[in-house]
């Protein structure tokens, strides 16, 4: 179930984000799912394994702004790495990062379901 | 448009912004944050954002913007409002976690920033309501300081800038510059109050593009007068008035004639306005002088204004002291073998105690200004009547004499009432008096004076049209006029040597007058050529110096009863 205590589990920074929806938990909560939920990350995922480093920027920097905002400090850090990576258009293997991105997303997505 | 500070939400109270974000939670979250404070429109892309934003345009306050954006992003959203007038004026605060952006987000109109991942609520709301304040209060100065047809400075800011221009530019010379529109009222009376309207947005506009040429400031001080503040030497007036006067003579068929006045290395020690007076003071000495563009400011105009105000101020003293003297100019009908004494033309003389004899030419105009010519025609209308009055009864003469009639007397409804009390005061009948009307009062108030004219002429009193030529009467307008004497102006005569165009000129005049039945007087004739030839042409009345000039009272009757024995 996602609570503030499973998130805090998971290395989220629920404080900022709880004060930044005024604390008010049940709002902070319908965005965190809101957030997981984005097909964001599966669009991310496509763009770079067919090698669109335009359009895997555009996903990251998104999903780096939102994870922000709701303070999943987990995954933001994760995206934040492949956003500059992506910024920079490096041409490198990003499966890891993805890897990592998704295997803290699932964990998330986990509470959810 | 509504101005900024009316921008309430009508229902509640609050503001309202717009929160532009691709994102949902962003969105949402920010909405959450200001709806404490706030009602928000939210918008998912550039052109939702556009769209709503010129829907609500008289009531949203602030646009919070998103720069990353799928279509159109918040960098063409920018570059949209800022080109488009209706949206230019609203604050932006930019979303955004790249620091690299700002100085073009700034340089595109963004007021502030909102860094992601947002900041405290508290600092959110405190920003937003920072911007909207200053952004307000920027309004509120904009709208105060420029008028609003032209959205040049005011004068109270034109004065306040020019005096600050002046305090960092201690040695910089400058000029005072007045610009007038010559007869300005005519162009709203004959083609409406829009044709004069643009007039005037047509010069400014013009002087707005001398503003980003020179440097110089401009103000529309009120109605058709622009004040320019220059560094001196900077700029040829004559050129500037020629340039205007062409950027003008391009509006449809309207003549519109600018005069300059111009107040040349100011005197920093006078008050800024009195410094302007000065370069208006310097306009209005070439007021009807179409030939001369731009008159500049001297010692001699300053003295002068000096003498005209003391002269307004002394007006009533004057009256009060019997200063005003009746001077009779006699006329004389020339259809005759020889000439008759017909009638005469009663003329003001001011004898002041210490200034000597004041003329008419200098008094009357400043009276007829400031409306005290009023008090000045009644006073020589009963003066006239007595005189009238004193000859029937000593001489028994009913002598007839015109007298001058102001247009603003025509304005006064107990103008007959008045006139009607001094003729039985005295026993004179009314036509023994003709009241003389100026060509230009018909012109300025046609149907008005017409009526006011009708009635006087119902009450038996003759009419005669002075100074006939000078005005804009059109033909048509000639032949519905209640009159009964053209007086053929000075000037026409004046010339008659110099050129024949103008002897046809008189011509034309004898024959229009004929051809209405009415009778032609000439003034200002000096001259055996110019009464004969006037004579000539059929013109059947002739007064001027060349019979007699005016003359006292005393003189006057002693000709009337010498002539005739």
């Amino acid at each position: 179930m996602l609570t503030i205590a499973a998130l805090n589990e998971l290395g989220a920074d629920t404080q900022s984000g709880l004060s930044r929806c005024l604390n008010n938990e049940a709002f902070y909560l319908r965005m965190v799912n809101l957030a997981v939920q984005d097909d964001g990350f599966e669009r991310l995922r496509a763009a770079l394994e067919r090698g669109d480093l335009d359009e895997g920027f555009e996903r990251a920097y998104a999903l780096k702004g939102v994870l922000g905002n709701v303070s999943l400090t987990n995954l933001f850090t994760p995206v934040s790495e492949i956003t500059e990576a992506l910024r920079a258009r490096t041409q490198m293997d990003y499966a890891p990062l993805l890897e990592q991105i998704f295997s803290e997303l699932e964990k998330l997505r986990a509470l959810v379901d | 448009m509504l101005k900024n500070h009316a921008k309430f939400n009508s229902i509640n109270g609050r503001r309202l912004v717009l929160i532009v974000d691709d994102e949902q939670i962003n969105r949402e979250m920010l909405g959450y944050i200001v709806s404490s404070d706030f009602d928000a429109l939210y918008a998912r892309d550039g052109e939702e954002a556009l769209r709503l934003m010129r829907e609500n345009v008289n009531f949203l306050s602030l646009v919070l913007l998103d720069l990353l954006m799928p279509g159109v992003d918040g960098f063409a959203v920018m570059r949209e409002m800022k080109a488009d007038e209706a949206l230019s004026h609203l604050p932006i605060i930019v979303l955004t976690s790249e620091h690299t952006a700002e100085v073009e987000c700034l340089r595109l109109g963004a007021s502030d920033f909102i860094l992601k991942p947002f900041s405290q609520p508290e600092v959110i709301i405190a920003r937003m309501q920072r911007i909207i304040e200053l952004h307000e209060d920027r309004y509120i100065i904009q709208s105060t300081e420029r008028e609003d047809m032209t959205g040049l400075f005011n004068r109270e800011f034109f004065f306040r800038y020019a005096e600050q221009y002046d305090r960092f530019h201690p040695d910089q010379e400058m000029d005072a510059v007045a610009l007038d529109v010559n007869r300005f009222h005519l162009i709203n009376e004959m083609f409406g109050r829009a044709a004069g309207d643009n007039v005037l947005i047509h010069l400014a506009t013009y002087l707005k593009e001398l503003r980003e040429r020179t440097g110089c400031m401009v103000s529309r001080v009120e109605g058709d007068r622009f004040f320019v503040y220059v560094p001196h030497g900077g700029m040829d007036y004559t050129e500037l008035a020629q340039q205007v006067n062409r950027h003008l003579g391009s509006l449809r068929d309207i003549s519109v004639r600018v005069r300059c006045g111009v107040y040349r290395n100011a005197d920093k020690g006078v008050e800024i306005e009195r410094r302007f007076d000065r370069a208006l003071q310097a306009a209005n000495t070439i007021k009807d002088n179409y030939a001369q563009l731009v008159a500049y400011y001297d010692a001699s105009i300053h003295e002068r204004k000096i003498y005209e105000d003391r002269l307004i101020s002394e007006m009533y003293e004057a009256l009060a002291n019997g200063q005003f003297e009746v001077y009779f100019q006699p006329k004389y009908n020339v259809e005759g073998e020889l000439p008759a004494l017909s009638s005469a033309e009663a003329l003001v003389r001011w004898h002041h105690p210490t200034l000597g004899m004041v003329s008419p030419g200098v008094f009357i105009p400043l009276f007829e200004k400031n409306g005290m010519i009023q008090k000045l025609d009644y006073y020589i209308w009963a003066r006239v009547a007595d005189q009238l009055g004193d000859w029937r009864r000593r001489y028994g003469r009913e002598v007839r004499v015109s007298v001058n009639v102001s247009r603003i007397d025509l304005y006064n409804q107990n103008l007959i009432e008045y006139l009607d009390g001094i003729l039985t005061e005295n026993g004179i009948d009314p036509g023994q008096i003709y009241l003389e009307i100026t060509e230009s009062a018909y012109t300025e108030n046609p149907e008005q004076i017409g009526e006011m004219v009708e009635r006087l002429r119902d009450r038996g009193f003759k009419i005669e049209m002075d100074d006939f030529g000078t005005g804009y009467s059109s033909l048509n307008m000639l032949a519905d006029v209640p009159v009964d004497v053209l007086k053929m102006d000075m000037r026409f005569v004046r010339n008659l040597h110099s050129n024949e165009k103008q002897e046809t000129l008189v011509k034309l005049v004898m024959d229009i007058a004929k051809y209405l039945s009415l009778t032609v007087v000439a003034e200002g004739v000096e001259d055996k050529g110019q009464a004969d030839f006037l004579k000539s042409v059929g013109c059947s009345v002739i007064q001027g110096y060349y019979f007699s000039r005016p003359l006292p009272g005393t003189d006057f009757i002693r000709l009337v009863t010498g002539a005739t024995q």
